[in-house]
């Protein structure tokens, strides 16, 4: 037991609930930035977003800024930008190319490496008054999987494939169908949504249920005025380890569908799925495309079919910075990537046919938490409770039927797990993974 | 798509050019604010390109325009704009009801005729103040650069492209057109 919360006493996901104070609560929010990301691996940025050397990208992990520098022999690292003489910031670009960076307070500049370099008027300095090698700002532990880079500020993290684990066998459908690769579509959104964090990785990793009722007008908006119709539970489930989810059906278009682009179906049916199939088996091929919606756990979510990329960025208890980007993989015709481009960002960005529905349920979650006796109340997590079974081919903590809070409760658990830990060994082995060591294709 | 010398016409645009411009965006903006969007349609030219890219902020070294095959707020064609129109029309769109409250203000609005005839170059500054659910507001500032062209006597809107002032784009949505 730990001197701080017991932070089991917020979420049971065996009930099936969880307290709203964690989507409102400062102190419960800087517990947080310490257990949860000052600790996690996380997605930073594409390989695409950095083709050439001295090519960077600017990004939060937690609250903390960080660069995402391309070096000289193409590897990437990742530190905090953030002046370590009197703190401000060294880069106010979101990217760019650059061979240093200069602070704009007193002049002093670091390479593409984060390393100090020169400093304005150095002769200031007496010779012995900066060990340069050890002032440079702190650097991340960077790996990357299929093309996603991620980085984590803990050396004791456990390595990021096994961070990842079994979820590779998911991340796969999406990162790999082919063995050409993905990249990111130019540019990027970024908008303020005024609610916690977690609802907006919680609707991805798991709540298929929202969209019948809530995307509607926004799927007859791009399905010629076809709405979903009632919710088909059989052959669909929810895949979750490690706190990372994936919810899906088994249809195999219906996320292609809300694109509302018939050459992008046509390419899905004729080049796409025939392509994964032969790499990924016949069950990969047929998930991919189909009604669902994926997080990894902490805050970065993508839907297979439509192709949006993003991440949750916390801005205190009741804000998030959302950054999100389109998809593609490198092999497809340029024309098909500008189809899946404009679709996607139809449908999802602020002023996409269906993010624009998910912001506002979003703020009202959070902000009905200002009233005292609200906020007492708990949330309901319930739904398919007692409908966890066991799958010879999918990989994780299964269970049936994507209209269900499974993932939800696997997140949040391992959301506990982190906050209580006050080391990796203490975090408790909820499924053991059966692709350990082992490539997932 | 600021024009290049060879293309700017440098005569000057009549009063009465002005005024119809104007009034044509005053039109516009009523439309949208009165949420009338199938006349609002009917103001557009049928290759309407409605694009409001991707805003990023960078070191003026490594400044770099947005193109149509980047990310973009808006990258519509006519049919793509009828989607979106269609939503608020299905009786499902939750989020529209209780209505938002938009008002469209359009200023700055500059004329310039160009090498083609029946066809102008339209700068305005485009301001929305958005009032919605209990007490939220929101203000968006927008750099249009418009295409009008004069089809059967009357003005269309051909072509426009919006630079939104905000990095971050600091609402949930963005329900409103600009």
């Amino acid at each position: 037991m730990t001197a701080h919360n017991d932070f089991n006493d917020y979420i049971d996901a065996k009930e099936g609930w969880v307290d709203r104070r964690i989507f409102w609560d400062q102190e419960i929010y800087e517990q947080e930035l310490k257990q949860i990301f000052a600790k996690s691996w996380q997605f930073v940025a594409h390989d695409s977003m950095l083709p050439n050397v001295n090519d960077f990208y600017t990004t939060y992990m937690g609250e903390d800024g960080v660069v995402v520098a391309r070096q000289k022999d193409l590897s990437v690292k990742v530190f905090l930008n953030s002046c370590p003489h009197r703190g401000n910031k060294f880069c106010y670009a979101d990217d760019g190319n650059t061979r240093s960076f200069t602070c704009n307070y007193h002049g002093w500049s670091f390479g593409i490496d984060g390393k100090i370099g020169a400093l304005a008027n150095e002769h200031v300095y007496d010779k012995g008054d900066i060990d340069k090698e050890k002032w440079g700002p702190r650097q991340a532990r960077v790996d990357s999987y299929k093309g996603l880079i991620f980085a984590t500020f803990d050396p004791e993290a456990p390595s990021l494939e096994e961070w990842l684990g079994d979820f590779r066998w998911y991340l796969d459908m999406m990162l790999d169908g082919d063995g050409s690769g993905t990249e990111f579509i130019g540019g990027g959104i970024k908008s303020y949504v005024n609610a916690n964090w977690k609802f907006g990785v919680e609707n991805f990793v798991g709540d298929a249920y929202h969209a019948l009722w809530n995307h509607d007008s926004g799927l007859k908006a791009m399905n010629n005025g076809e709405g979903f119709g009632q919710a088909v539970t059989e052959g669909s489930y929810h895949a979750s380890m490690n706190g990372h989810g994936w919810e899906f059906g088994t249809d195999g278009f219906a996320d292609v569908i809300i694109m509302g682009r018939p050459k992008w179906t046509e390419y899905v049916q004729n080049v796409l799925k025939p392509q994964m199939k032969e790499r990924l088996g016949e069950l990969r091929s047929t998930i991919y495309g189909s009604l669902a919606s994926v997080s990894l756990f902490p805050n970065c979510s993508f839907l297979p079919g439509i192709q949006t990329f993003r991440v949750w960025l916390p801005r205190g208890p009741r804000k998030l910075e959302l950054r999100t980007w389109t998809i593609v993989k490198k092999s497809m015709p340029d024309e098909i990537k500008q189809e899946i481009n404009i679709g996607c960002m139809q449908t999802f960005n602020p002023a996409g046919v269906l993010e624009m529905d998910d912001g506002e349920n979003w703020e009202g979650n959070t902000s009905v938490n200002k009233g005292y006796l609200t906020r007492q109340e708990k949330l309901h997590y319930g739904c398919g409770i007692n409908r966890q079974i066991e799958h010879e081919e999918l990989p994780g903590t299964i269970y049936a039927g994507q209209f269900n809070d499974a993932n939800q409760r696997q997140f949040y658990q391992r959301w506990a797990d982190l906050m209580n830990a006050d080391s990796w060994n203490d975090i408790p082995t909820r499924y053991t993974p059966r692709y350990s060591g082992k490539s997932t294709v | 798509m600021s024009s290049t010398l060879e293309e700017i016409n440098f005569e000057s645009p009549s009063l009465e050019l002005i005024n119809e411009v104007q009034q044509f965006l005053y039109r516009e903006a009523r439309l949208q604010d009165t949420e009338n969007f199938r006349d609002w349609l009917t103001m557009l030219t049928e290759d309407i390109h409605y694009w409001m890219p991707y805003r990023y902020q960078r070191y003026r070294k490594n400044a770099k325009e947005p193109t149509i095959y980047d990310q973009a707020y808006y990258n519509d064609k006519m049919e793509d704009l009828k989607k979106r129109i269609l939503r608020t029309e299905t009786g499902t769109c939750w989020s529209e009801d209780p209505a938002t409250r938009a008002a469209h203000i359009v200023t700055n609005i500059e004329v310039e005729l160009s090498n083609t005839p029946d066809e102008y170059q339209v700068y305005s500054l485009i301001t929305v103040r958005r009032n919605m659910n209990e007490d939220e507001e929101h203000t968006m500032v927008g750099h249009r650069t418009d295409t009008l062209r004069r089809v059967g006597g009357e003005l269309k809107l051909a072509k426009r492209k919006i630079i939104l002032d905000q990095n971050i784009f600091m609402n949930k949505s963005l329900n409103v057109y600009l």
